[in-house]
Protein backbone atom coordinates (compact mmCIF):
# COMPACT_ATOMS: atom_id res chain seq x y z
CA UNK A 1 0.00 0.00 0.00
CA UNK A 2 3.18 2.22 0.94
CA UNK A 3 4.60 2.15 -2.22
CA UNK A 4 1.41 2.66 -4.47
CA UNK A 5 0.75 5.78 -2.14
CA UNK A 6 4.49 6.80 -3.06
CA UNK A 7 4.21 5.54 -6.80
CA UNK A 8 0.61 8.27 -6.81
CA UNK A 9 2.47 11.08 -4.87
CA UNK A 10 5.93 10.61 -6.78
CA UNK A 11 4.32 10.68 -10.19
CA UNK A 12 5.76 12.90 -12.37
CA UNK A 13 3.21 16.12 -12.96
CA UNK A 14 2.89 16.69 -16.40
CA UNK A 15 3.11 20.70 -15.23
CA UNK A 16 6.57 20.45 -14.20
CA UNK A 17 7.87 21.89 -17.26
CA UNK A 18 4.73 24.03 -18.61
CA UNK A 19 6.01 27.64 -19.04
CA UNK A 20 2.95 28.90 -21.24
CA UNK A 21 1.34 32.34 -20.01
CA UNK A 22 -2.13 31.09 -21.10
CA UNK A 23 -2.72 28.00 -22.53
CA UNK A 24 -2.62 26.16 -18.95
CA UNK A 25 -3.42 22.33 -20.08
CA UNK A 26 -5.39 20.18 -21.43
CA UNK A 27 -7.17 16.92 -21.30
CA UNK A 28 -8.50 14.38 -23.85
CA UNK A 29 -11.15 11.14 -22.62
CA UNK A 30 -12.77 8.65 -24.31
CA UNK A 31 -15.20 6.99 -22.16
CA UNK A 32 -16.41 3.05 -23.27
CA UNK A 33 -17.71 0.44 -22.04
CA UNK A 34 -17.51 -3.34 -22.77
CA UNK A 35 -20.40 -5.00 -24.67
CA UNK A 36 -22.57 -7.41 -23.26
CA UNK A 37 -21.80 -6.16 -19.47
CA UNK A 38 -24.08 -3.52 -17.55
CA UNK A 39 -23.04 -0.30 -16.95
CA UNK A 40 -20.95 0.10 -13.63
CA UNK A 41 -24.13 1.75 -11.94
CA UNK A 42 -25.91 -1.47 -12.57
CA UNK A 43 -23.32 -4.34 -11.08
CA UNK A 44 -22.24 -5.17 -8.64
CA UNK A 45 -18.79 -5.39 -6.54
CA UNK A 46 -17.87 -8.53 -7.77
CA UNK A 47 -18.62 -8.23 -11.44
CA UNK A 48 -16.86 -4.83 -11.19
CA UNK A 49 -13.69 -6.10 -10.07
CA UNK A 50 -13.90 -9.27 -12.59
CA UNK A 51 -14.18 -6.21 -15.45
CA UNK A 52 -11.19 -4.20 -13.36
CA UNK A 53 -9.21 -7.54 -13.98
CA UNK A 54 -10.20 -8.08 -17.60
CA UNK A 55 -9.05 -4.43 -18.41
CA UNK A 56 -6.18 -4.31 -16.57
CA UNK A 57 -4.93 -7.34 -18.07
CA UNK A 58 -4.65 -6.04 -21.49
CA UNK A 59 -4.95 -2.50 -21.12
CA UNK A 60 -1.49 -2.94 -18.90
CA UNK A 61 0.53 -4.59 -21.40
CA UNK A 62 -0.86 -1.72 -24.00
CA UNK A 63 2.45 -0.35 -25.95
CA UNK A 64 2.54 3.81 -25.61
CA UNK A 65 2.32 3.76 -21.96
CA UNK A 66 5.12 3.69 -19.81
CA UNK A 67 5.24 1.39 -16.23
CA UNK A 68 1.57 1.63 -15.86
CA UNK A 69 0.14 0.13 -12.45
CA UNK A 70 -3.36 -1.01 -10.92
CA UNK A 71 -4.09 1.02 -8.30
CA UNK A 72 -7.58 0.18 -6.44
CA UNK A 73 -10.14 2.35 -5.10
CA UNK A 74 -10.18 0.42 -2.00
CA UNK A 75 -6.21 0.10 -1.28
CA UNK A 76 -5.92 4.05 -1.75
CA UNK A 77 -7.21 6.75 1.62
CA UNK A 78 -9.30 9.84 0.76
CA UNK A 79 -5.91 11.85 0.84
CA UNK A 80 -4.67 9.67 -2.81
CA UNK A 81 -7.85 10.02 -4.27
CA UNK A 82 -8.57 13.69 -3.62
CA UNK A 83 -4.51 13.73 -5.26
CA UNK A 84 -6.08 11.74 -8.14
CA UNK A 85 -8.80 14.30 -8.48
CA UNK A 86 -6.50 17.16 -8.48
CA UNK A 87 -3.61 15.67 -10.46
CA UNK A 88 -7.06 14.80 -13.09
CA UNK A 89 -7.55 18.40 -13.15
CA UNK A 90 -11.35 17.29 -12.94
CA UNK A 91 -14.50 18.48 -10.84
CA UNK A 92 -15.10 15.20 -9.92
CA UNK A 93 -14.90 13.34 -6.75
CA UNK A 94 -13.17 10.42 -6.12
CA UNK A 95 -14.17 9.53 -2.17
CA UNK A 96 -16.87 7.23 -2.96
CA UNK A 97 -14.99 5.25 -4.72
CA UNK A 98 -14.52 1.60 -3.88
CA UNK A 99 -14.25 -2.52 -4.65
CA UNK A 100 -14.47 -2.72 -7.76
CA UNK A 101 -13.22 0.62 -9.09
CA UNK A 102 -9.57 2.15 -9.84
CA UNK A 103 -7.07 3.56 -11.39
CA UNK A 104 -4.53 2.73 -13.81
CA UNK A 105 -1.96 5.56 -14.27
CA UNK A 106 1.55 5.95 -16.02
CA UNK A 107 4.68 7.18 -14.50
CA UNK A 108 4.83 9.73 -17.20
CA UNK A 109 1.69 11.40 -15.07
CA UNK A 110 -0.04 11.40 -18.39
CA UNK A 111 -1.74 8.74 -18.91
CA UNK A 112 -4.73 7.78 -16.72
CA UNK A 113 -7.55 5.06 -16.93
CA UNK A 114 -10.65 5.25 -14.33
CA UNK A 115 -12.07 1.64 -14.35
CA UNK A 116 -15.93 1.08 -12.96
CA UNK A 117 -16.13 5.05 -12.28
CA UNK A 118 -19.66 6.21 -14.16
CA UNK A 119 -18.47 4.34 -17.43
CA UNK A 120 -16.35 0.85 -17.69
CA UNK A 121 -13.52 2.48 -18.47
CA UNK A 122 -12.20 6.24 -18.89
CA UNK A 123 -8.97 6.86 -20.83
CA UNK A 124 -7.39 9.94 -20.31
CA UNK A 125 -4.25 11.80 -21.72
CA UNK A 126 -2.79 15.88 -19.62
CA UNK A 127 -1.19 17.74 -21.96
CA UNK A 128 0.34 20.83 -20.93
CA UNK A 129 1.97 21.76 -23.88
CA UNK A 130 -0.92 22.74 -25.45
CA UNK A 131 -0.50 19.95 -28.40
CA UNK A 132 -3.68 18.99 -28.30
CA UNK A 133 -4.28 17.27 -31.98
CA UNK A 134 -0.87 15.31 -30.98
CA UNK A 135 -2.73 13.93 -27.92
CA UNK A 136 -5.89 13.18 -29.28
CA UNK A 137 -4.23 10.74 -32.13
CA UNK A 138 -1.75 9.01 -29.12
CA UNK A 139 -5.11 8.41 -26.86
CA UNK A 140 -7.12 7.10 -30.35
CA UNK A 141 -3.79 4.74 -30.70
CA UNK A 142 -4.23 3.72 -26.93
CA UNK A 143 -7.71 3.11 -27.36
CA UNK A 144 -7.55 0.78 -30.57
CA UNK A 145 -4.94 -0.83 -29.03
CA UNK A 146 -6.97 -1.60 -26.14
CA UNK A 147 -9.80 -2.32 -28.74
CA UNK A 148 -8.25 -5.18 -30.13
CA UNK A 149 -8.60 -7.31 -26.98
CA UNK A 150 -12.33 -5.69 -25.95
CA UNK A 151 -15.37 -4.91 -27.42
CA UNK A 152 -16.81 -1.77 -26.79
CA UNK A 153 -20.74 -1.27 -26.75
CA UNK A 154 -21.61 0.59 -29.85
CA UNK A 155 -24.61 0.96 -31.52
CA UNK A 156 -24.29 2.50 -35.30
CA UNK A 157 -26.98 5.29 -34.23
CA UNK A 158 -25.54 6.37 -30.64
CA UNK A 159 -21.87 5.70 -31.43
CA UNK A 160 -19.87 4.55 -28.40
CA UNK A 161 -22.61 4.12 -25.45
CA UNK A 162 -21.88 5.29 -22.30
CA UNK A 163 -23.96 5.68 -19.00
CA UNK A 164 -24.55 8.92 -19.52
CA UNK A 165 -26.79 9.45 -22.64
CA UNK A 166 -25.13 12.83 -23.02
CA UNK A 167 -21.74 11.79 -24.13
CA UNK A 168 -22.58 9.25 -26.07
CA UNK A 169 -21.80 8.77 -29.76
CA UNK A 170 -17.94 9.44 -29.39
CA UNK A 171 -17.48 9.58 -25.99
CA UNK A 172 -15.23 12.14 -26.66
CA UNK A 173 -14.50 15.15 -24.40
CA UNK A 174 -11.82 17.58 -25.04
CA UNK A 175 -11.47 20.32 -21.87
CA UNK A 176 -8.81 23.06 -22.23
CA UNK A 177 -7.75 24.98 -19.34
CA UNK A 178 -7.22 28.87 -19.98
CA UNK A 179 -5.51 31.35 -18.01
CA UNK A 180 -6.92 34.57 -19.48
CA UNK A 181 -6.64 37.36 -16.22
CA UNK A 182 -5.90 40.48 -19.14
CA UNK A 183 -9.43 40.08 -20.21
CA UNK A 184 -10.77 38.86 -16.50
CA UNK A 185 -9.53 41.97 -15.03
CA UNK A 186 -10.39 44.67 -17.67
CA UNK A 187 -13.64 43.50 -17.59
CA UNK A 188 -13.57 42.73 -21.35
CA UNK A 189 -14.15 38.82 -20.89
CA UNK A 190 -18.14 38.51 -20.95
CA UNK A 191 -18.29 40.85 -24.52
CA UNK A 192 -15.24 38.13 -26.28
CA UNK A 193 -17.43 35.35 -24.98
CA UNK A 194 -20.76 36.84 -26.60
CA UNK A 195 -18.59 37.64 -29.36
CA UNK A 196 -17.35 33.72 -30.14
CA UNK A 197 -20.52 32.36 -28.15
CA UNK A 198 -20.54 28.85 -30.05
CA UNK A 199 -23.56 26.68 -29.16
CA UNK A 200 -21.20 23.65 -29.97
CA UNK A 201 -18.61 24.62 -26.94
CA UNK A 202 -19.69 25.25 -23.39
CA UNK A 203 -17.60 27.29 -20.78
CA UNK A 204 -17.12 26.94 -17.02
CA UNK A 205 -14.63 27.53 -14.23
CA UNK A 206 -12.08 24.95 -13.14
CA UNK A 207 -14.74 23.59 -10.46
CA UNK A 208 -17.56 23.13 -13.37
CA UNK A 209 -19.16 25.82 -12.33
CA UNK A 210 -19.96 29.14 -14.91
CA UNK A 211 -20.02 31.53 -12.46
CA UNK A 212 -17.62 30.76 -10.19
CA UNK A 213 -14.26 31.62 -11.81
CA UNK A 214 -11.14 30.09 -10.04
CA UNK A 215 -7.41 31.23 -11.15
CA UNK A 216 -8.64 32.81 -13.89
CA UNK A 217 -9.04 30.14 -15.29
CA UNK A 218 -12.11 29.50 -17.98
CA UNK A 219 -12.29 25.45 -18.91
CA UNK A 220 -13.44 25.28 -22.39
CA UNK A 221 -15.24 21.93 -23.53
CA UNK A 222 -16.90 20.68 -26.60
CA UNK A 223 -20.74 20.32 -26.00
CA UNK A 224 -21.36 17.96 -28.81
CA UNK A 225 -20.19 13.97 -28.08
CA UNK A 226 -23.14 13.00 -30.97
CA UNK A 227 -22.90 13.72 -34.11
CA UNK A 228 -19.54 15.53 -34.34
CA UNK A 229 -17.19 13.45 -35.63
CA UNK A 230 -13.69 13.44 -32.96
CA UNK A 231 -11.58 15.46 -35.97
CA UNK A 232 -14.54 17.95 -35.69
CA UNK A 233 -14.36 17.72 -32.23
CA UNK A 234 -10.80 18.69 -32.04
CA UNK A 235 -10.65 21.41 -34.63
CA UNK A 236 -13.38 23.31 -33.30
CA UNK A 237 -11.61 23.94 -29.44
CA UNK A 238 -8.47 24.53 -31.47
CA UNK A 239 -9.89 27.69 -33.33
CA UNK A 240 -11.86 28.45 -30.65
CA UNK A 241 -9.05 28.99 -27.66
CA UNK A 242 -7.22 30.18 -30.70
CA UNK A 243 -9.26 33.37 -30.79
CA UNK A 244 -9.75 33.09 -27.12
CA UNK A 245 -5.52 33.32 -27.28
CA UNK A 246 -4.88 35.97 -29.43
CA UNK A 247 -7.70 38.16 -27.32
CA UNK A 248 -5.74 37.98 -24.27
CA UNK A 249 -2.66 38.50 -25.80
CA UNK A 250 -4.04 41.77 -27.48
CA UNK A 251 -5.73 42.41 -24.14
CA UNK A 252 -2.09 42.29 -21.97
CA UNK A 253 -0.64 44.51 -24.69
CA UNK A 254 -3.22 46.93 -24.16
CA UNK A 255 -2.63 47.28 -20.53
CA UNK A 256 1.08 47.47 -20.73
CA UNK A 257 1.19 50.26 -23.24
CA UNK A 258 -1.97 52.34 -21.14
CA UNK A 259 -0.30 51.15 -17.88
CA UNK A 260 -3.35 50.22 -16.55
CA UNK A 261 -3.60 51.29 -13.00
CA UNK A 262 -6.37 48.85 -11.89
CA UNK A 263 -4.46 45.81 -13.11
CA UNK A 264 -1.12 46.88 -11.41
CA UNK A 265 -2.92 47.64 -8.34
CA UNK A 266 -4.30 44.25 -8.41
CA UNK A 267 -0.84 42.36 -9.25
CA UNK A 268 0.48 44.72 -6.57
CA UNK A 269 -2.20 43.26 -3.68
CA UNK A 270 -1.80 40.05 -5.12
CA UNK A 271 2.37 40.02 -4.41
CA UNK A 272 1.89 41.32 -0.96
CA UNK A 273 -0.99 38.63 -0.35
CA UNK A 274 1.05 35.30 -1.55
CA UNK A 275 4.51 37.15 0.26
CA UNK A 276 2.81 38.67 3.61
CA UNK A 277 -0.38 36.49 4.33
CA UNK A 278 -0.62 33.99 7.39
CA UNK A 279 -3.04 32.18 6.20
CA UNK A 280 -4.18 31.49 2.32
CA UNK A 281 -7.17 29.38 1.64
CA UNK A 282 -6.63 27.59 -1.88
CA UNK A 283 -8.81 29.71 -3.85
CA UNK A 284 -7.58 32.74 -2.70
CA UNK A 285 -3.53 31.60 -3.58
CA UNK A 286 -4.82 30.42 -7.12
CA UNK A 287 -6.17 34.00 -7.84
CA UNK A 288 -3.07 35.65 -6.69
CA UNK A 289 -1.11 33.36 -8.49
CA UNK A 290 -2.98 34.19 -11.82
CA UNK A 291 -2.40 37.98 -11.30
CA UNK A 292 1.45 37.57 -10.84
CA UNK A 293 1.83 35.47 -13.49
CA UNK A 294 0.23 38.33 -15.26
CA UNK A 295 2.61 40.71 -13.67
CA UNK A 296 4.97 38.71 -14.71
CA UNK A 297 4.49 38.49 -18.24
CA UNK A 298 3.94 42.22 -18.44
CA UNK A 299 7.24 43.15 -16.86
CA UNK A 300 5.95 44.31 -13.52
CA UNK A 301 7.08 41.26 -11.40
CA UNK A 302 10.77 40.07 -11.69
CA UNK A 303 12.57 36.68 -10.02
CA UNK A 304 10.47 34.09 -10.94
CA UNK A 305 9.64 32.11 -14.52
CA UNK A 306 6.18 30.93 -15.56
CA UNK A 307 7.28 27.82 -15.30
CA UNK A 308 7.99 28.14 -11.62
CA UNK A 309 4.67 30.01 -11.15
CA UNK A 310 2.86 27.13 -13.09
CA UNK A 311 4.60 24.39 -10.67
CA UNK A 312 3.25 26.09 -8.14
CA UNK A 313 -0.39 27.07 -9.49
CA UNK A 314 -0.98 23.35 -9.07
CA UNK A 315 1.14 22.04 -6.50
CA UNK A 316 -0.92 24.51 -3.96
CA UNK A 317 -4.03 22.70 -3.97
CA UNK A 318 -5.00 20.89 -0.95
CA UNK A 319 -3.78 17.17 -1.69
CA UNK A 320 -0.62 18.02 -3.59
CA UNK A 321 0.27 20.13 -0.77
CA UNK A 322 -0.21 17.53 1.53
CA UNK A 323 1.92 15.20 -0.04
CA UNK A 324 4.52 17.57 -0.02
CA UNK A 325 4.55 18.09 3.69
CA UNK A 326 6.01 15.31 5.89
CA UNK A 327 4.31 16.18 9.14
CA UNK A 328 0.11 15.53 10.42
CA UNK A 329 -1.14 19.14 9.35
CA UNK A 330 -4.52 19.50 10.93
CA UNK A 331 -7.29 20.71 8.44
CA UNK A 332 -7.21 24.14 10.61
CA UNK A 333 -3.32 24.16 9.65
CA UNK A 334 -3.41 23.35 5.90
CA UNK A 335 -4.46 27.13 5.10
CA UNK A 336 -1.02 28.40 7.29
CA UNK A 337 1.26 25.84 5.58
CA UNK A 338 0.10 27.34 2.25
CA UNK A 339 0.99 30.22 3.33
CA UNK A 340 4.43 28.82 4.89
CA UNK A 341 4.82 26.90 1.35
CA UNK A 342 4.20 29.95 -0.83
CA UNK A 343 6.24 32.33 0.90
CA UNK A 344 9.18 29.77 0.59
CA UNK A 345 8.70 29.22 -3.10
CA UNK A 346 8.25 32.99 -4.10
CA UNK A 347 10.89 34.35 -1.75
CA UNK A 348 12.99 35.59 -4.77
CA UNK A 349 10.32 37.39 -6.79
CA UNK A 350 9.90 41.24 -6.87
CA UNK A 351 7.34 43.77 -7.46
CA UNK A 352 8.86 46.75 -9.76
CA UNK A 353 5.63 48.57 -10.20
CA UNK B 1 -18.45 62.30 -14.84
CA UNK B 2 -15.45 61.89 -12.31
CA UNK B 3 -17.46 59.21 -10.47
CA UNK B 4 -18.82 57.28 -13.91
CA UNK B 5 -15.57 55.02 -14.93
CA UNK B 6 -15.93 53.73 -10.90
CA UNK B 7 -19.54 52.75 -11.18
CA UNK B 8 -19.23 50.93 -14.40
CA UNK B 9 -16.46 48.71 -12.50
CA UNK B 10 -18.98 47.93 -10.05
CA UNK B 11 -21.48 47.19 -12.59
CA UNK B 12 -18.99 44.32 -13.70
CA UNK B 13 -18.91 43.02 -10.14
CA UNK B 14 -22.27 42.34 -9.93
CA UNK B 15 -22.59 39.29 -7.72
CA UNK B 16 -24.31 35.99 -9.51
CA UNK B 17 -27.91 36.49 -10.25
CA UNK B 18 -30.33 35.70 -7.20
CA UNK B 19 -30.59 31.72 -7.29
CA UNK B 20 -33.76 30.53 -9.63
CA UNK B 21 -36.85 28.30 -8.10
CA UNK B 22 -35.87 24.85 -9.23
CA UNK B 23 -37.15 21.49 -9.98
CA UNK B 24 -37.85 19.61 -7.60
CA UNK B 25 -36.89 16.56 -10.04
CA UNK B 26 -33.87 18.16 -11.88
CA UNK B 27 -32.90 20.95 -10.21
CA UNK B 28 -33.13 23.35 -13.35
CA UNK B 29 -34.45 26.59 -12.97
CA UNK B 30 -38.33 26.67 -13.10
CA UNK B 31 -39.77 28.76 -16.05
CA UNK B 32 -43.53 27.44 -16.69
CA UNK B 33 -46.54 26.92 -14.96
CA UNK B 34 -48.66 23.99 -16.68
CA UNK B 35 -52.33 24.03 -15.39
CA UNK B 36 -54.20 21.40 -16.35
CA UNK B 37 -58.19 21.12 -15.39
CA UNK B 38 -59.94 18.15 -15.72
CA UNK B 39 -63.60 17.64 -14.47
CA UNK B 40 -64.01 19.38 -11.59
CA UNK B 41 -60.14 19.29 -10.28
CA UNK B 42 -57.26 21.91 -11.08
CA UNK B 43 -53.94 20.72 -11.49
CA UNK B 44 -50.93 23.15 -11.59
CA UNK B 45 -47.00 21.87 -12.26
CA UNK B 46 -43.93 23.67 -12.43
CA UNK B 47 -41.33 22.99 -14.71
CA UNK B 48 -38.55 24.34 -17.01
CA UNK B 49 -38.74 24.90 -20.30
CA UNK B 50 -37.16 21.61 -21.34
CA UNK B 51 -38.72 19.29 -19.03
CA UNK B 52 -39.58 16.17 -20.34
CA UNK B 53 -43.05 16.18 -18.54
CA UNK B 54 -43.77 19.64 -20.20
CA UNK B 55 -43.11 17.32 -23.98
CA UNK B 56 -45.07 14.52 -22.96
CA UNK B 57 -48.27 16.67 -22.25
CA UNK B 58 -47.85 19.04 -25.24
CA UNK B 59 -46.83 16.90 -28.17
CA UNK B 60 -48.54 13.76 -26.24
CA UNK B 61 -47.23 11.35 -29.34
CA UNK B 62 -45.52 7.83 -29.12
CA UNK B 63 -43.82 9.05 -25.82
CA UNK B 64 -47.50 9.68 -24.44
CA UNK B 65 -48.38 5.85 -24.85
CA UNK B 66 -45.67 4.80 -23.04
CA UNK B 67 -46.40 6.91 -20.10
CA UNK B 68 -50.63 6.50 -19.72
CA UNK B 69 -49.33 2.83 -19.74
CA UNK B 70 -47.53 3.31 -16.62
CA UNK B 71 -50.02 5.93 -14.81
CA UNK B 72 -52.13 3.06 -14.54
CA UNK B 73 -49.88 2.11 -11.82
CA UNK B 74 -49.66 -1.10 -13.14
CA UNK B 75 -47.08 -1.81 -15.81
CA UNK B 76 -43.60 0.65 -16.08
CA UNK B 77 -41.63 1.05 -18.96
CA UNK B 78 -38.17 -0.36 -18.02
CA UNK B 79 -35.11 -1.92 -19.36
CA UNK B 80 -35.64 -5.85 -19.37
CA UNK B 81 -31.77 -6.50 -19.42
CA UNK B 82 -30.86 -4.36 -16.34
CA UNK B 83 -34.03 -3.19 -14.87
CA UNK B 84 -33.68 1.22 -15.69
CA UNK B 85 -36.77 2.23 -15.59
CA UNK B 86 -38.09 5.13 -17.48
CA UNK B 87 -38.76 7.51 -14.58
CA UNK B 88 -35.05 6.97 -13.24
CA UNK B 89 -34.10 8.02 -16.18
CA UNK B 90 -36.20 11.11 -16.66
CA UNK B 91 -34.55 12.32 -13.23
CA UNK B 92 -30.91 12.05 -14.62
CA UNK B 93 -30.16 8.18 -13.32
CA UNK B 94 -27.33 7.19 -15.59
CA UNK B 95 -28.51 4.42 -18.12
CA UNK B 96 -27.39 1.02 -16.88
CA UNK B 97 -26.71 -0.79 -19.95
CA UNK B 98 -26.39 -0.83 -24.11
CA UNK B 99 -29.95 -2.33 -24.14
CA UNK B 100 -31.34 0.89 -22.67
CA UNK B 101 -30.41 3.03 -25.80
CA UNK B 102 -32.47 1.00 -27.49
CA UNK B 103 -35.13 0.45 -25.42
CA UNK B 104 -35.26 4.25 -24.45
CA UNK B 105 -34.58 5.33 -28.03
CA UNK B 106 -37.76 7.96 -28.79
CA UNK B 107 -37.52 9.19 -25.15
CA UNK B 108 -33.40 9.38 -25.65
CA UNK B 109 -33.75 11.46 -28.96
CA UNK B 110 -35.80 13.57 -26.85
CA UNK B 111 -34.08 14.02 -24.33
CA UNK B 112 -31.10 14.70 -26.14
CA UNK B 113 -32.59 17.88 -28.45
CA UNK B 114 -33.98 19.39 -25.40
CA UNK B 115 -31.19 19.17 -23.61
CA UNK B 116 -29.39 20.67 -26.92
CA UNK B 117 -26.82 17.67 -27.13
CA UNK B 118 -27.27 17.26 -31.08
CA UNK B 119 -25.84 19.47 -33.07
CA UNK B 120 -28.93 21.15 -34.90
CA UNK B 121 -27.65 20.54 -38.20
CA UNK B 122 -28.91 17.09 -37.18
CA UNK B 123 -32.68 16.81 -36.47
CA UNK B 124 -33.11 13.22 -36.09
CA UNK B 125 -36.57 12.58 -37.11
CA UNK B 126 -37.08 9.03 -37.87
CA UNK B 127 -35.92 6.25 -35.71
CA UNK B 128 -33.45 4.87 -37.73
CA UNK B 129 -31.43 7.58 -39.01
CA UNK B 130 -27.70 7.46 -37.25
CA UNK B 131 -27.34 10.24 -35.46
CA UNK B 132 -23.19 9.16 -34.61
CA UNK B 133 -20.73 10.22 -37.08
CA UNK B 134 -17.17 9.45 -37.24
CA UNK B 135 -15.15 6.50 -35.92
CA UNK B 136 -16.55 2.85 -35.60
CA UNK B 137 -14.98 0.38 -33.22
CA UNK B 138 -11.89 -0.99 -34.85
CA UNK B 139 -11.53 1.86 -37.01
CA UNK B 140 -8.43 4.48 -36.38
CA UNK B 141 -7.85 7.66 -37.97
CA UNK B 142 -4.98 8.89 -38.62
CA UNK B 143 -4.60 13.29 -37.48
CA UNK B 144 -4.82 15.19 -40.30
CA UNK B 145 -1.36 17.61 -39.60
CA UNK B 146 -3.34 20.79 -41.49
CA UNK B 147 -5.93 21.36 -38.31
CA UNK B 148 -4.32 23.11 -36.55
CA UNK B 149 -2.91 25.29 -39.61
CA UNK B 150 -6.79 25.99 -40.58
CA UNK B 151 -7.19 27.43 -36.79
CA UNK B 152 -4.51 29.10 -37.00
CA UNK B 153 -5.25 30.68 -40.64
CA UNK B 154 -9.04 31.38 -39.01
CA UNK B 155 -7.37 33.22 -36.26
CA UNK B 156 -5.25 35.28 -38.69
CA UNK B 157 -8.39 36.30 -40.80
CA UNK B 158 -9.68 37.39 -37.48
CA UNK B 159 -6.98 39.53 -36.77
CA UNK B 160 -6.50 41.32 -39.62
CA UNK B 161 -9.72 42.11 -40.04
CA UNK B 162 -9.59 44.12 -36.48
CA UNK B 163 -6.48 45.20 -37.86
CA UNK B 164 -4.94 43.73 -34.94
CA UNK B 165 -1.27 43.77 -37.04
CA UNK B 166 0.43 42.74 -33.38
CA UNK B 167 -1.15 39.56 -33.12
CA UNK B 168 -1.42 39.11 -36.28
CA UNK B 169 2.39 38.60 -36.90
CA UNK B 170 2.08 35.97 -33.60
CA UNK B 171 0.04 33.81 -35.50
CA UNK B 172 1.50 34.09 -38.78
CA UNK B 173 5.21 32.87 -36.93
CA UNK B 174 3.28 29.81 -35.40
CA UNK B 175 1.90 29.37 -38.93
CA UNK B 176 5.55 29.60 -40.00
CA UNK B 177 6.72 27.29 -37.73
CA UNK B 178 3.94 24.64 -38.39
CA UNK B 179 4.50 24.48 -42.12
CA UNK B 180 8.31 24.43 -41.82
CA UNK B 181 8.79 21.77 -39.42
CA UNK B 182 5.43 20.00 -39.39
CA UNK B 183 6.37 17.18 -37.67
CA UNK B 184 7.54 18.95 -34.53
CA UNK B 185 4.34 21.38 -33.33
CA UNK B 186 6.37 24.28 -31.97
CA UNK B 187 6.93 24.89 -28.42
CA UNK B 188 6.51 28.43 -27.74
CA UNK B 189 2.79 28.11 -28.29
CA UNK B 190 1.50 30.22 -25.48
Amino acid sequence: MTTKNNFIFNQKKPWDDNSNTIWLASTISLQRNIEKFKFPGKLNAESKSQIVSLISKHLLKISGLTDPILIKAEDIGPLEKEFLAEHLLTSQNYNQTNVGEGFIVDSTGEFTALLNIQDHIRLQLIDCKGELENTWSRLVKIESNLGKHLNYSFLPTYGFLTADPYTCGTALIGSIYLQLPGLIHTGKIDEILDKYQDEAISISGIQGSPTEIIGDVLLIQNNYTLGFTEENIISLLRSFTTKLIVEEKSARTKIKKESNIEVKDKISRAFGILIHSYQLEAVEALNALSLLKLGLDLGWITGIDNQKINEIFFNCRRAHLLSQIQDNVTQEEVPHKRSETLHKALQSIQLTV
Amino acid sequence: MIEHPEEHNQDEKTPPPERPLECGECKKPISVLYTSIIGGTMTQTTMCADCPELQRRLFSGHVHQITTSHTDSTTVLACGNCGTTLDALRVGTPLGCSTCYEVFNDVLIGELLAAKRIPPRITPNKKSIPIHIGRSPGESIEMNPSLRLLALNEALNETIKSEDYEQAAWLRDQIKALTENPEKADDDKK
